[in-house]
């Protein structure tokens, strides 16, 4: 750890603000809570048994894997990325071109897909963590229309406009897995790996440190934080599960094309994450949720999509910038 | 023929700066990335296609109409999307209020003009001048010669008007020129309506030489316009010329060169290595952090 200079206290002090002490009753409400999400989410798949809405819970685990990767950024660090959507394609094509070209298994094409998205986060990371948070954003977009472009217009590798169709059934220990049913398990344990991970670090001093460079990152950085490494940490672990969400996606759907991957789908995972509400642990889930069913209730009225998208990103922000179940709004 | 896409990348680049000014304007008093800026110069222009290939109007009028309009839109935006939010929260929710403001100019011009390619007239006689022996074209050579125009008269307005001079104030030290009685509100308000103007002026210009407009070209300015002014360093009018020209000239000399399709992915990798090497981009001065 290069920051042997930070004393906890100091972090704490920059965060005494909003610590809250942590009665056990709260933790008991905590694992009540989060047993019975994980009772409705088991049995779930025996209730709902139409494939459409299967389906439909299928993407809410793939948008729940992106929100939470997203809210390690967005919400937690304070940073502004638009460019998730790339990491999320580069998770899928690499997973699509690795099992249909070179007949890599699920699992191992899903490690190798994240480990490079990885690797192209660290390098975007290193100069958009060396300016300011406005540039950062900028690199984000920048790096989304970049991979956009490559995805279309290299057509021997990416398939150009038409994608790479034909992605095989993938294979879990050997274990085929076909139904949506299946998809769905496969998905959930995904997600909660997804979870837990981020929990974990969030509720340890990198996430401390992450929200005391949300909240001022020159009081962070003089109180010895290394601001930089924490940045590029934050966006290169969010990166890489982001790609997590794409290779299950790639599977799931058997095909993937340029336009799953466009910046309009990094500002629909913004909106979730904003409406559930930034810097909480489960509220992007509920925002998943309601965008994710909104969507759907709302399908008919395609022509006007852009339009409510950013209508309710203004007013979440305008009138409940905290979102509909966050606690409390980041000031600066 | 080097001569002739250097002259295109000159005029682009002047046209790029324009609608640079109005952005790096926005982004120097507020600190505020404009999202809104590139549909709002889009709307303008498409307002003026209208005016001009439907209606029939005179072009002078025509633009005049539809740059009060984009600036008024461009003022609208301000105040009801950042406003609110310009004291209390972090500055990266202004940012996405800026984003859903975008979305919600976008998803309009779309109800109205659809997001084909609309063709849009040309503004002047399409006609060959001979110059130093070199043939140029009279639409490039004017475009040149009004955005170059539209700089220097905005350049003489900050630097002596009133107004410019309070717009200046309150890109250094907002607080502070509240005390000193600055009204903040409509300088602030001035600044987007001028930055939207110079905006709509700039896409009429660009649209008019290339014979076309769309919606696409909205979101793109914007991102045009923030790369052009990170690279010569945000704030700064000769900043934004830099980025301007710089982006204007690469981008045809890409084009013509490689191929049209790398032309945005290789300008934003110029981004990228002047970020790398100069944050603060070429004009741009180191700015101190206050805890």
């Amino acid at each position: 750890m290069p920051e042997g200079t930070v004393h906890e206290a100091e972090v704490h002090a920059v965060l005494s603000a909003r610590s809250k002490p942590r009665s056990n009753g709260t933790i008991k409400k905590k694992v009540v809570g989060l047993s019975a999400a994980l009772v409705i989410a088991l049995v779930l798949p025996q209730v709902v048994t139409n494939t459409y809405w299967l389906g439909l819970l299928n993407f809410l685990i793939i948008y729940s894997i992106l929100c939470l990767s997203l809210n390690l950024i967005l919400g937690f660090t304070g940073l502004l990325s638009l460019g998730h959507a790339a990491f999320y394609g580069i998770g899928a094509y690499t997973t699509a071109i690795l099992m249909t070209r070179y007949h890599v298994g699920f699992l191992p094409a899903m490690l190798a897909s994240a480990m490079l998205a990885l690797v192209f986060s660290l390098f975007l990371g290193i100069p958009a963590s060396k300016v300011r948070g406005d540039y950062f954003t900028l690199l984000t977009i920048a790096f989304g229309e970049i991979f956009r472009l490559i995805a279309q217009a290299w057509i021997g590798f990416t398939g150009g406009a038409m994608g790479i169709v034909g992605i095989p059934i993938p294979k879990v220990f050997g274990m085929p897995i076909r139904t949506e049913t299946q998809f769905y398990y496969l998905g959930l344990i995904l997600l909660a790996i997804t979870f837990v991970c981020l929990t974990i670090i969030v509720q340890s001093r990198i996430g401390r440190a992450l929200i005391a460079i949300r909240e001022d990152e020159l009081a962070a950085k003089s109180m010895g934080i290394n601001t930089p490494w924490y940045i590029i940490m934050a966006f290169t672990i969010g990166s890489f599960f982001a790609a997590v969400a794409g290779s299950f996606l790639a599977v799931y759907q058997t095909t993937v094309t340029p336009s799953n991957f466009r910046l309009e789908e990094s500002c629909l995972m913004i909106i979730m994450v904003i409406v559930g509400g930034m810097g909480n642990l489960w509220a992007p889930l509920a925002g998943v949720l309601i965008m994710t069913l909104a969507t759907e209730m709302f399908r008919s009225l395609a022509e006007y999509r852009m339009l409510i998208i950013g209508g309710i990103m203004m007013l979440v922000l305008l009138f409940r910038p905290q979102g509909i179940f966050g606690s409390s709004a980041f000031k600066d | 023929m080097l001569y002739e896409v250097l002259m295109i990348g000159v005029m682009v680049g002047a046209i790029y700066t324009l609608i640079t000014i109005g952005y790096s304007m926005v982004y120097g008093v507020l600190k505020l990335m404009n999202f809104a800026h590139g549909d709002v110069y889009i709307f303008g222009t498409l307002m003026t296609y209208t005016l001009l290939a439907k209606n029939q109007w005179h072009p002078a009028l025509a633009i005049l109409l539809a740059a009060v309009a984009g600036g008024l839109l461009a003022a609208l935006v301000e105040i009801v999307a950042y406003r609110r939010l310009r004291a209390a929260q972090h500055r990266m929710i202004s940012m996405i209020t800026a984003l859903g403001a975008a979305y919600v100019i976008q998803n309009l011009s779309e109800l109205r003009w659809g997001n084909q390619v609309l063709p849009f007239p040309s503004l002047f006689p399409s006609k060959q001048l001979m110059v130093m022996g070199h043939a140029v074209s009279l639409t490039h050579l004017v475009t040149l010669v009004i955005a170059v125009g539209v700089i220097a008269v905005f350049n003489i307005f900050l630097k002596r008007h009133k107004m410019g001079k309070a717009i200046l104030c309150v890109s250094e030290d907002i607080s502070t020129s509240s005390l000193m009685g600055i009204p903040i509100n409509r300088t602030m308000s001035t600044v987007y309506f001028l930055g939207g103007v110079l905006g709509v002026i700039g896409g009429v210009l660009y649209s008019s030489s290339y014979g076309a407009v769309s919606l696409g070209m909205g979101f793109r300015g914007t991102v045009i316009a923030f790369t052009a002014a990170v690279i010569g360093g945000i704030g700064s009018l000769g900043g934004a010329m830099i980025g301007g020209m710089i982006l204007g000239i690469s981008e045809n000399i890409i084009s013509v060169y490689v191929s049209s399709t790398f032309r945005d992915p290789i300008t934003f990798l110029i981004l990228i290595a002047i970020l790398l090497i100069k944050p603060t981009g070429i004009m741009g001065k180191v700015e101190q952090g206050k805890v």
